[in-house]
């Protein structure tokens, strides 16, 4: 805190070094840390009251009750606090989007149709300012994604605390995102009634049938001559490391996309976006398909909707057996919010655990790193978050202390700082 | 007949006139001038929709009618049409025509363009005429009018003898003239010039940016009758204005306006009361859907008979895309009219809108199925569209002197086989289907070729149908032509034959004979010998059918959209009991309390209340709170956005929209009051309208009586129009602003002062101009309508407060403000309001330094501080946005509550009516399931003035009764498909959610209704 105020103070330089400076980076865990009397929300549905959470070198080593052993662990009282694992933002532009409205801050749409080769971790900056805010409320994990096109490009899992894309890399090159070509499209003058059927789909759909088949082809060729760097990009679809995230609402492109995935080999998909999941349940629960949502803070997209619609999407899906995710997509100052997303999804129909869950467990094993993160199991990182009130409800999320990989991470970010500022300048 | 083929071909090829003088133009070839007397004789003669005459005559002379009724004699020379069993109606008149009009080339708004090329502000019309191209009174039908003889033939085979036509191009689109739709040349078929005047919301061809809104329009017309006014008063001695001469000339000319939706008639009406002008509006045929308002406006209406097609629902995947009302306008579009007559509006039927003109019977007959008495169809196509026109002595009805426009049809116009055999314009026939020379129907014995066949030919007169019985498979359907008296007959005497008997033949007396040639070539001569009438079949159509289709349909909801009601919601006397009642006043949260509500007031609050006969609801464990206050909204709007600089004239009152479904959303957050504000386009933009949200009542009733008027203004990057790569319109900058601000006032000051310096007794004196824009700010500097200003950054609020302190006005609000924090001091010097977002940043430049933490501080500063949405799904949980400034800063769960509640009805100059739970205020409650801060809690109930709008109980009863009732219209829409395959129109999705042309399902920035892009974009 003290280095913040110092940079205020330094002069006439004073604002611009305000907004230039995110905060620094934690040194790797140094000695094993006990946090003592918490209420323990382990993300799988599981709750330990008064429970203790033991990490060393990063990861978890013992998690259980008050007689849970620390050994030489240096204790954290956090008692009467609620413990978490770090929530996992998934579907976001963090790091490539930093102001919507200035296309030299834009770093996530490619020109073209097929870009399964471009990543954005190459773009991912360390230094947005909007990681900061993000991970002061929870959050911190986050897929830093691609748009654009039809294959859009590839996705990294960053963690939030990272001097540059290269330590921040969690889980590289993660998956491969493509948006589902629409059933209907829109003219380009604004009157109503100008939604017609999309007559540029079937080309457009030719195109991706022939390109999935190469690449499958070519995933077959041992060393393949020449190299073609979109191919290449696509093997890992075939043999499992990469997953394709493909964005479709409308139930019967829901339907297509699945279709065309599976018939094209490809082992593991996902279905972002699914407005209209609820209308072919059981469709997804026989083909094992999980869903990404996006925002649930949307409005229902038809007027017919239940009016509580998106809200209770995550409960249907859940209760159906739907492995079930939630993003808060394209909108960069919106990440911080997704723990509240998960908590009107409790609104509406799923226990405060099982919310908790779609945010940490669910999400993690939509990204593929459920192994490494999102419980607190022992053996997995230490990504973890104190609160001192309920996460998920903004009344009481109040984070005290955050860990990832073990590191202590500084909870603090530009609109803690103006904050100070102006509480300075009023006295109050 | 030859004589009246004869003068068939006259009517074609040498247009005869209608009148007995020649017409000015000279001949090439001799005079051939007629007597032109023609009696109809043993018709029934319906000389107008009420009047019937049996066995009666029809004399009519150069084209007018010399006399109709019975015991008429024949005058000497008249041609005679014998027309026994046959009707006479007047000619049907299409008041809400376009024929002989040229194509209107739409402008429409592309975003696109918009940003690549710079707008055109000005008028691109040459001359003296108005400053704004779509006003454009000095256009006349009569002088553009060219007879399109294709279009008149269209017209002419519905009945249609007369159409009132105007060019529907513009928001003042001048004058209409009356025509007959006959052939000749357009001097003689010009009945009337300068019969109407014109109106619409729609600017048409202008290119003119403004206006790109409906209540742009709707300012506009406002501003043009001030307009035409001043310059009658004096201002022709400014400026001579072409358009304002014509303008003021059509003052007591009928007056159409063609609003089209059920709320644009009212909207229209509205002007028109305005300057005591009764239109005659146009519709589409939805107004069953608002009844009782539309009747209350008193206008006459000209109504459409395009009724839509059922949707192809086969696949329930396809039919989710259907809109509910969408569906339900398609079950009860056809019961329009009849609904009109019962409720006594006064109205006319036109074939405009009918993209295939044929379609006219077919949909009028389904009008009368539905319930529309045929006299008042009649009346709705002859007397009433005359009477409008004020051409009833003309037209119409068949009466002496009026002009010979008339049908000879084969039986009751009405009727569903009935065919219009001719139709006589101005005493000239055309026609339709001709009358047949003969009538060979009847039972026959046919001898040919040494074999004897039955024979029966039925069908119309005019279009025999011919069976013969041929031994083995029964009966075979003979093709058949009459021609004249000729007839031609072919069959197969044998389901095996190849080759068919081909007759050609004529009528002899009864009987039919002539020459024929038999399979093998061998020719021979038949005859078919008359043995009697046919006997009548039983009737084919499926009657039932369409009596079960009419017996039932759906019920009208409130509004005409999902979750409507079928009887609006009333208020009622309730008790809540044991509640956690936030009062928002000194006592602050109070457990286990009551309240009363008493004739839509807060009667009483305390403990142990009782109240004898009210309905009590246990509040046990729940929380009551004031209902949620939206400072900034847009929802219940037709449009956001105009795009001059100053739009201070426009009025989001002007087109409230009370069928938004984001209206009963909202009601389910909570929200019971809302701010409707202008978009941020322009610095100085449009008037809010403060509306409650009364689920089911129309736009006036939504709107909050005796409030006070206010007017949004806006700053930064949204004013300046960063994000357009071209524009040019003043100000790109923030110094510009200043400029425009200051401006618009010292004008406003100035014009303020002349009004109040002019004395209207001073002959000399040019009365001052109204001006509607600085009417707008004058009231501001009077005090008599406050600003709340979209603003972000420190530099321009300041400016703006140092405009308002220079030109002694006062700023009630800075709206969504995000940088507040860094003025609050300044803010609070000046009593100032702050309404912003909870946590909104990051996504321009101008909100790099907004923060979550903002409200809190001007909170401690000590500004009244409001949480406002500026986003129809965000309002639906202002609750929580709230709850975010406990967590950023620390503000008290009370005061986080005023801030959607209290506070914000201060902005609004409410807080005496509601805003906190208090005796004597507005019953405006929410009875929450717990705390209504924490993000785990939800509405389930919604009250407003004592009426509970939103019922969680009944929302999860109506989300049944809704997928019942789309089954229900689905399987009559399957009926209808299957009936008519090729009339079935595939779903598409009404909403568009996402800009991308190709990604219409995907990402954010749902709709819920269609809003343009532009006003989704604006509207931050």
């Amino acid at each position: 805190m003290k280095k913040i105020y110092l940079l205020l103070c330094s002069g006439l330089l004073c604002a611009a070094s305000l907004q230039a400076q995110p905060p620094i980076i934690a040194k790797p865990q140094s000695k094993a840390i006990a946090l003592k009397g918490a209420t323990i929300h382990i993300g799988n549905g599981q709750v330990v009251e008064n429970g203790v959470v033991v990490f060393e070198n990063g990861k978890i080593t013992a998690v259980g009750n008050a007689q849970t052993s620390i050994g030489s662990a240096e204790v954290i009282d956090a008692a009467g606090k609620h413990i978490y694992p770090g929530v996992i933002a998934p579907n976001t532009n963090l790091g490539l989007d930093e102001v919507s409205a200035v296309k030299a801050t834009q770093d996530k749409v490619e020109t073209g149709m097929l870009n399964p080769n471009v990543r954005s971790l190459i773009s991912y900056n360390t230094d947005s300012e909007h990681i900061y805010v993000t991970r002061d409320n929870g959050v911190l994990i986050a897929q830093t994604v691609p748009e654009g096109g039809v294959i859009s490009g590839t996705s990294s899992v960053v963690q939030l605390d990272a001097w540059n894309w290269e330590d921040a890399a969690y889980r590289k090159d993660d998956g491969i995102w493509m948006t589902w070509p629409a059933m209907f499209s829109m003219g380009g003058r604004l009157e109503a009634g100008t939604v017609k059927k999309n007559d540029k789909r079937g080309e457009v759909m030719g195109e991706l049938d022939r390109t999935f088949k190469d690449a499958y082809g070519y995933s077959q060729i041992k060393n393949p001559s020449p190299l073609n760097l979109k191919l290449e990009a696509m093997k890992g679809l075939y043999d499992g490391t990469k997953t394709l995230f493909i964005h479709t609402d409308y139930a019967k492109e829901i339907v297509e996309a699945v279709n065309f995935a599976k018939s094209h080999n490809v082992k593991k998909y996902v279905i972002v976006g699914g407005d209209d999941a609820y209308l072919i349940i059981d469709f997804l629960k026989e083909n094992n398909v999980p869903v990404l949502l996006n925002s649930l803070h949307r409005l229902p997209g038809r007027t017919e909707e239940d009016v509580d619609m998106p809200y209770k999407l995550p409960a249907i899906l859940h209760k159906a057996g739907i492995l079930v995710g939630l993003a808060y997509e394209e909108t960069p100052y919106n990440y911080r919010n997704v723990p509240f997303i998960a908590g009107q999804a409790a609104g509406h129909g799923l226990s405060k655990e099982e919310a908790l869950q779609i945010v940490t467990l669910n999400n993690a094993k939509i990204l593929g790193i459920d192994t490494r993160t999102g419980t607190l199991e022992t053996g997995k990182d230490a990504n973890i978050v104190v609160s001192t009130g309920d996460l998920l409800d903004m009344r009481t999320n109040n984070v005290t202390q955050a860990f990832i990989q073990g590191r202590q991470i500084v909870l603090d970010d530009k609109q803690k700082r103006l904050y100070k500022r102006f509480s300075e300048k009023y006295g109050k | 007949m030859k004589k009246t083929l004869l003068v068939l071909v006259a009517a074609g090829i040498f247009s005869i006139r209608a009148w007995a003088q020649p017409t000015t133009f000279p001949r090439n070839g001799v005079y051939d001038e007629r007597p032109q007397l023609y009696a109809f004789t043993n018709a029934t003669i319906h000389t107008d929709y009420q009047t019937i005459i049996s066995n009666a005559t029809l004399v009519i002379r150069n084209g007018i009618v010399e006399s109709v009724g019975t015991g008429i004699a024949v005058p000497t020379g008249a041609v005679v049409t014998d027309l026994k069993g046959k009707h006479i109606y007047p000619g049907l008149v299409d008041i809400y025509s376009d024929y002989g009009m040229p194509e209107v080339k739409k402008e429409g708004f592309s975003w696109g363009a918009f940003y690549l090329r710079p707008p055109q502000y000005d008028s691109g019309k040459k001359g003296a005429y108005n400053w704004n191209e779509a006003i454009r009174p000095e256009n006349s039908a009569a002088d553009i009018f060219a007879i399109d003889a294709k279009k008149a033939e269209e017209l002419r085979k519905l009945g249609f003898g007369a159409a009132l036509i105007h060019n529907p191009d513009g928001i003042a689109r001048g004058t209409g003239a009356v025509v007959h739709l006959g052939a000749g040349k357009e001097n003689e078929v010009l009945l009337k010039s300068n019969a109407s005047t014109h109106f619409s919301f729609d600017k048409g061809s202008s290119k003119q940016i403004y206006p790109v809104a409906l209540m742009g329009s709707i300012a506009l017309i406002r501003q043009t009758y001030l307009d035409a006014d001043w310059y009658k008063k004096g201002g022709n001695k400014v400026e001579r204005n072409l358009s304002l001469d014509a303008f003021n000339q059509q003052r007591a000319l009928p007056a159409f306006f063609e609003a089209n939706t059920r709320l644009n008639i009212l909207r229209a009406d509205k002007i028109g009361d305005e300057f005591g002008i009764q239109y005659i509006i146009k519709t589409k045929g939805d107004e069953y859907a608002r009844l009782d308002e539309i009747k209350a406006t008193n206008a006459p209406l000209v109504v459409s008979l395009d009724f839509p097609k059922p949707f192809d629902v086969e696949d329930p995947l396809d039919m989710v895309m259907v809109p509910y009302e969408d569906m339900k306008h398609w079950e009860l579009a056809p019961s329009n009219p009849a609904a009109l007559a019962k409720a006594g509006i006064p109205f006319a039927l036109t074939a405009a809108d009918l993209k295939n003109k044929a379609d006219f019977w077919a949909n009028l007959r389904k009008a009368i199925e539905y319930g529309l008495d045929e006299k008042i169809a009649l009346k709705a196509l002859t007397v009433t569209p005359a009477t409008l026109l004020k051409m009833d002595n003309q037209i119409g009805s068949l009466k002496k002197g009026m002009i010979a426009n008339f049908l000879i049809t084969s039986d009751n116009l009405f009727g569903k086989t009935t065919i219009i055999y001719d139709n006589y314009i101005a005493g000239n026939r055309y026609t339709v289907t001709g009358m047949p020379d003969v009538d060979i129907r009847g039972e026959y014995n046919l001898a040919v070729g040494g074999q004897n066949y039955k024979m029966t030919i039925a069908g119309m007169p005019e279009k025999p149908e011919v069976k013969i019985g041929v031994a083995d498979t029964g009966k075979a359907v003979a093709k058949s032509v009459l021609n004249n008296s000729l007839i031609s007959i072919s069959f197969k005497a044998d389901k095996k034959d190849k080759a068919e008997i081909r007759l050609t033949g004529w009528l002899t007396g009864n009987n039919l004979k002539g020459e024929g040639i038999l399979t093998d070539g061998k020719a021979v001569k038949w005859v078919a010998t008359y043995s009697g009438a046919v006997k009548p079949e039983a009737p084919k159509e499926n009657k039932a059918d369409t009596k079960s289709a009419v017996a039932d349909l759906g019920k009208v909801v409130y509004p005409f959209i999902a979750f409507g009601v079928e009887n609006k919601l009333k208020a009622e006397d309730m008790l809540i009991k044991n509640a956690t009642v936030w009062t928002n006043e000194a006592e602050g949260k109070l457990e286990n309390t009551d309240v009363l509500i008493k004739g839509g007031k807060i009667a009483q609050v305390g403990k142990n209340l009782s109240s004898a006969g009210v309905k009590v609801i246990d509040g046990t464990g729940k929380h009551l709170t004031a209902g949620i206050i939206d400072e900034h909204s847009h929802i219940a709007t037709e449009s956001v956005n105009e795009l001059q600089a100053s739009t201070a004239e426009v009025r989001i009152g002007d087109n409230v929209d009370s069928e938004d479904i984001n209206i009963y959303r909202q009601l389910a957050g909570g929200v019971t009051t809302s701010q409707i504000l202008h978009g941020s386009a322009n610095p100085i933009g449009g008037q809010s309208a403060l509306i409650k949200l009364k689920w089911g009542e129309g736009p006036e009733e939504l709107k909050i009586k005796n409030a006070d008027g206010f007017i949004k203004f806006a700053l930064g990057e949204n004013v300046k129009q960063s994000s357009s790569m071209t524009s040019t319109r003043f100000p790109q900058t923030r110094m510009g602003v200043e400029q425009v601000m200051m401006d618009a006032f010292i004008r406003a000051k100035e014009y303020d002062q002349a009004l109040k310096k002019y004395n209207p007794k001073d002959p000399n004196a040019v009365p001052v101009r109204r001006d509607l824009e600085l009417d707008a700010l004058a009231e501001i500097l009077n005090q008599k309508r406050f600003i709340t200003c979209h603003s972000y950054v420190q530099s321009e609020i300041n400016m703006l407060m140092h405009v308002a302190d220079s030109l002694g006005f006062k700023i009630n609000t800075f709206t969504h403000i995000l940088e507040g924090y860094k003025v609050a001091d300044k803010m609070k010097s000046r009593n100032i309001n702050a309404s912003t977002f909870a946590d909104w940043w990051a996504y321009k430049m101008e909100v790099q330094d907004a923060i979550a933490y903002s409200p809190t501080l001007m909170n401690k500063v000590g500004l009244n501080v409001g949480i406002n949405s500026d986003d129809a799904e965000m309002a639906r949980r202002l609750n929580q946005e709230a709850a975010k400034t406990v967590k950023y800063g620390g503000t008290t769960e009370e005061d986080a509550l005023k801030m959607v509640t209290l506070n914000p009805a201060r902005m609004l100059h409410l807080e005496n009516r509601i805003g906190s739970i208090k005796a004597g205020k507005d019953a405006d409650l929410v009875l929450w399931n717990g705390n209504p801060l924490s993000i785990y809690s939800r509405p389930e109930k919604t009250i407003i003035e004592g009426t509970i709008y939103y019922d969680l109980e009944r929302d999860i009863k109506m989300r049944e009764e809704l997928q019942k009732d789309r089954a229900r219209i689905a399987t009559k829409m399957l009926a209808a498909k299957a009936s008519n395959p090729q009339g079935a129109q595939m779903p598409t999705p009404k909403v568009m959610r996402h800009y991308h042309c190709d990604s219409l399902f995907g990402n954010e920035g749902t709709c819920g209704k269609a809003k343009t892009f532009m006003e989704v974009h604006f509207s931050e």
